[in-house]
């Protein structure tokens, strides 16, 4: 392990502990036990069954958005736009697995959705990366704005006749594009929880993206522009190009963080729906530090702390768990030279 | 009397790199007087400790014999050293007064701003240079001359005894540099001293009043000026060149064969400035030049990076832009390599395409290929696997060149910008086996360097390239005052052909 990455991980390992204490001092200035409220987040989540169900449920999403902010990083881009791209994936995929005629066989209307959902979350990303290839726009920057002009446009289209009358959400998806739930498939003991056939599909896309950059001719070539755009450049790799694909996949890969909550869980999608997974997929990210492995538990850990937090609202405001999350976020960052570099471009040249 | 500002063994470090190796220098009062040395020679590093702008790693900065705080730039300040850096620190979007007093602003009782003092000062200072600012103007509406002033008289604002210039001419235009030392003179009768970090010897010629030149992070001399001798012009050019003992190289009998690269009359912004010139097949021709004279545009115009604004590169076998040359760049850091990257990959940069079928990359094949140029970069086996930049310095050089080497095996033209720069003796030797090695193939190979004795040995004929033109064609065993005038930028080329070579 090089010296740089054993700091990086020391400060994800520091910067989760500091965040668990923070946490805990909120808690104890609450009034509660913090002892008490920790065993309540363990035993909300990883202890009943139904706890684990939702915990893989939400990490599912979290996995997907991690997995494209990931990429994005990966060729020197800090894709903050995951948020947006999930958002108009969502509805995006609702409306087509509610359109498609009801006979519409499983096997095509399944992909044909989740298709959708994909081009949705990479057409979200288009702006970004036409501003980002062609003018030197920062992407940090256009893809927050992106997330704003995703949020109105939701919410446009639901109140101009995508929602059901009285309503913020659509129509029911037509069954053939169902996810099926895992407690339906055999996993009986996850009885009652949202995780569904989105989770298999999550790691699956996650290995094909890990063997993409690894394997692929395009893929090793984005890895190689990200560490040194110049020297590429040098050498005649297509430099805006590998950019380019870089922030289209990841905005399709985002954009299949829809699937789960529309097509595993609702059947639908509302105002709302999903959303959070985006910008906790920078944290998965962060944490994750480009290794599929490292991104799956990560995935892990802020699933938990969703659910967990659900699990102690009753005693202490969910919020703090984000606490959590928060911590590890600017620590990491603070320690990461990549992030570093991807924030001060622009500021410094 | 002391001199204003002393430099007492001044020692810099950049991880294995030492950029400044122990320099004394004394800069006096009512003189101008230039540092100068290659790109990367350290006369930057050296000026910035001086200003207090980098902490030294050892020794001390005196101003009128007192010590100054090592590496705190605002003391450096106060006690009345100011340095003007290539990159100026101005506010864009803030009026020329504004930027002036930035840091340093009149008050009146209460905190509130003394707009008319600040402006009696502002204009004091500028009387005393002898220009005439548009105060209210914003700075992103100025010009880089305009600029560069304000940035002077915001150091006289501040009462420095030393102004210290980097690179001051490096945006100018020919016009606005005999504006800036004439300026410079003025600060200079005034009772200051001026430092001037340049690489253009023409500047140090007509207007400096001593020299130093800095080589490798070393002082090698510092000379009075006497009204711009020649003699001592052409020393200083052996200064900054080096004298060393040239690396042995046998050399070879080669007959150029047809011409190969053809550049005609290649402009490209105000660095080339109707560039021409060929390459043969089977021959080497180096360009000589202080750099910033237009090099780098050149190379990248050949590599086929930029478009020239006008002119064209001819190529036989290759076309024109990319694929006609293969390239290695100057900054091996920045273009030459991915340091983060595995030195595998490097040696392969950009031609995964090779190795790649139905858009996978055959690891196998790529690894083969690898190790056959390990082997030619006399590398191990092992340092495959390690990230480029655990290589020292020599051994990135040699990746690079192997790459491009066996990578442009089909180019018929091989550019090479400042091969063997911080490389280190049997490296260095080993790319120049490679360079003789490539011309003997046929290849028409062009040599960049700021090393005037690694391109007696190679080349075949020397091209001096001064202010975007070529400005001479020299024999590589022309003597030194020659290549020195040719630098200066003669103002008609002088072509000379070598006995050597017939054409």
């Amino acid at each position: 392990m090089t010296a740089a990455s054993r700091s990086a991980v020391l400060a994800t390992v520091a910067g989760l502990a500091a965040g668990w204490l923070a946490a805990m001092l909120l808690v104890w200035l609450y009034g509660e036990s913090p002892r008490a409220i920790a065993l309540q987040l363990v035993t909300g989540t990883w202890a009943v069954p139904y706890g684990v169900g939702q915990v893989l449920y939400k990490a599912t999403a979290l996995l997907l958005t991690g997995v494209a902010v990931d990429l994005a990083l990966r060729a020197g881009l800090f894709n903050i736009g995951a948020e947006g791209q999930l958002a108009v994936a969502g509805l995006a995929v609702a409306g087509t697995a509610a359109g498609l005629p009801a006979t519409t066989p499983a096997w095509i209307a399944l992909p044909t959705a989740l298709a959708t959902a994909a081009l949705a979350g990479a057409a979200w990303a288009v702006v970004p990366m036409v501003l980002r290839v062609r003018y030197h726009g920062h992407e940090v920057i256009s893809t927050i704005m992106m997330n704003r002009v995703a949020d109105a446009l939701v919410a446009f289209c639901l109140a101009r006749g995508m929602a059901l009358p009285g309503t913020v959400r659509t129509a029911d998806a037509i069954p053939a594009t169902h996810l099926p739930r895992l407690d339906a498939v055999g996993l009986r003991a996850l009885h009652g929880s949202s995780v569904s056939a989105a989770l298999p599909l999550a790691v699956g896309v996650t290995a094909c993206v890990a063997v993409w950059l690894r394997r692929s001719r395009i893929g090793r070539e984005v890895v190689l522009v990200g560490m040194s755009p110049r020297a590429c450049e040098a050498a005649h790799i297509p430099v805006g190009r590998r950019l380019g694909v870089a922030l289209l996949v990841s905005g399709a890969i985002a954009g299949l963080a829809a699937a789960g909550p529309v097509l595993g869980n609702k059947g639908y999608f509302e105002s709302g729906l999903g959303a959070g997974a985006g910008f906790g997929g920078i944290a998965v990210a962060l944490i994750g530090r480009g290794h599929p492995v490292g991104l799956g538990l990560a995935a892990l850990l802020f699933g938990t702390l969703d659910q967990g937090g659900l699990a102690i609202n009753g005693r202490v405001p969910m919020e703090v768990v984000t606490v959590v999350q928060g911590v590890v976020i600017a620590a990491v960052a603070l320690a990461d030279a990549r992030i570093r570099a991807v924030a001060l471009r622009g500021v410094t040249s | 009397m002391p001199a204003i500002l002393s430099l007492d063994r001044l020692e810099k470090r950049y991880g294995a790199v030492r950029a400044v190796a122990g320099v004394s220098l004394e800069f006096d009062a009512g003189r101008v007087h230039a540092v100068v040395g290659e790109n990367g020679a350290g006369k930057s590093t050296l000026l910035r400790m001086a200003a207090g702008i980098v902490r030294p790693d050892a020794g001390a900065v005196r101003v009128l014999g007192t010590a100054l705080p090592p590496g705190n730039a605002r003391e450096a300040i106060r006690r009345g050293v100011g340095m003007v850096q290539q990159q100026f620190a101005l506010a864009a979007s803030l009026t020329a007064l504004q930027n002036a007093i930035l840091g340093a602003e009149p008050v009146r009782a209460l905190g509130a701003l003394d707009v008319r003092r600040a402006r009696e000062r502002a204009d004091a200072a500028a009387q005393e240079i002898g220009v005439a600012l548009d105060w209210d103007a914003r700075v992103e509406t100025m010009g880089v001359g305009d600029r560069q002033r304000l940035e002077i008289v915001r150091t006289l604002m501040r009462e420095a005894k030393v102004v210290i210039l980097d690179e001051p001419t490096a945006v100018l235009t020919p016009g606005e540099a005999d504006a800036l030392y004439a300026t410079l003179r003025r600060l200079a009768e005034a009772g200051r001293a001026v430092v001037v970090v340049t690489h253009r010897l023409d500047e140090v010629r007509r207007y400096a009043d001593v020299a130093s030149v800095i080589r490798r992070g070393v002082l090698v001399s510092t000379r009075t000026m006497h009204g711009g001798a020649e003699d001592s012009i052409a020393a200083i050019t052996r200064d900054i060149m080096g004298a060393e003992p040239p690396p042995q190289l046998e050399r070879a009998r080669r007959t150029p064969g047809e011409v190969r690269l053809a550049v005609r009359d290649l402009h490209s912004g105000r660095a080339l400035r109707g560039v021409r010139f060929e390459v043969r097949s089977g021959e080497i021709v180096g360009i000589a030049g202080v750099d910033g004279n237009g090099q780098h545009e050149l190379v990248r115009v050949l590599a086929g990076l930029d478009a020239p604004d006008a002119g064209e590169v001819h190529s036989v076998g290759g076309g024109g832009g990319i694929g006609c040359a293969a390239v290695v760049h100057e900054d091996r850091l920045a273009e030459g390599l991915v340091p983060s990257a595995l030195v595998r990959d490097n040696l392969v940069l950009g031609e995964l395409a090779r190795f790649t079928r139905f858009g996978i990359v055959d690891a196998a094949a790529l690894d083969r290929e690898a190790h056959v140029r390990a082997a030619r970069a006399q590398l191990s086996a092992a340092s495959l696997d390690l990230p480029a930049s655990a290589l020292s310095g020599g051994n990135q050089q040699r990746v690079v060149v192997a790459r491009v080497v066996c990578g442009g095996e089909r180019a018929p033209v091989l550019v090479l910008a400042q091969p063997t720069r911080g490389v280190d003796l049997i490296a260095a030797r080993a790319i120049h086996g490679e360079i003789v090695r490539a011309a003997e193939s046929g290849k028409a190979v062009l040599v960049l360097s700021a090393d005037l004795a690694e391109l007696r040995v190679l080349c075949d004929r020397i091209l001096v390239l001064a202010r975007g033109r070529i400005a001479a064609e020299l024999p590589p065993d022309a003597p030194d005052a020659r290549f020195g005038e040719a630098m200066l930028g003669a103002p008609r080329p002088v072509v000379e052909r070598s006995s050597e070579v017939a054409p």
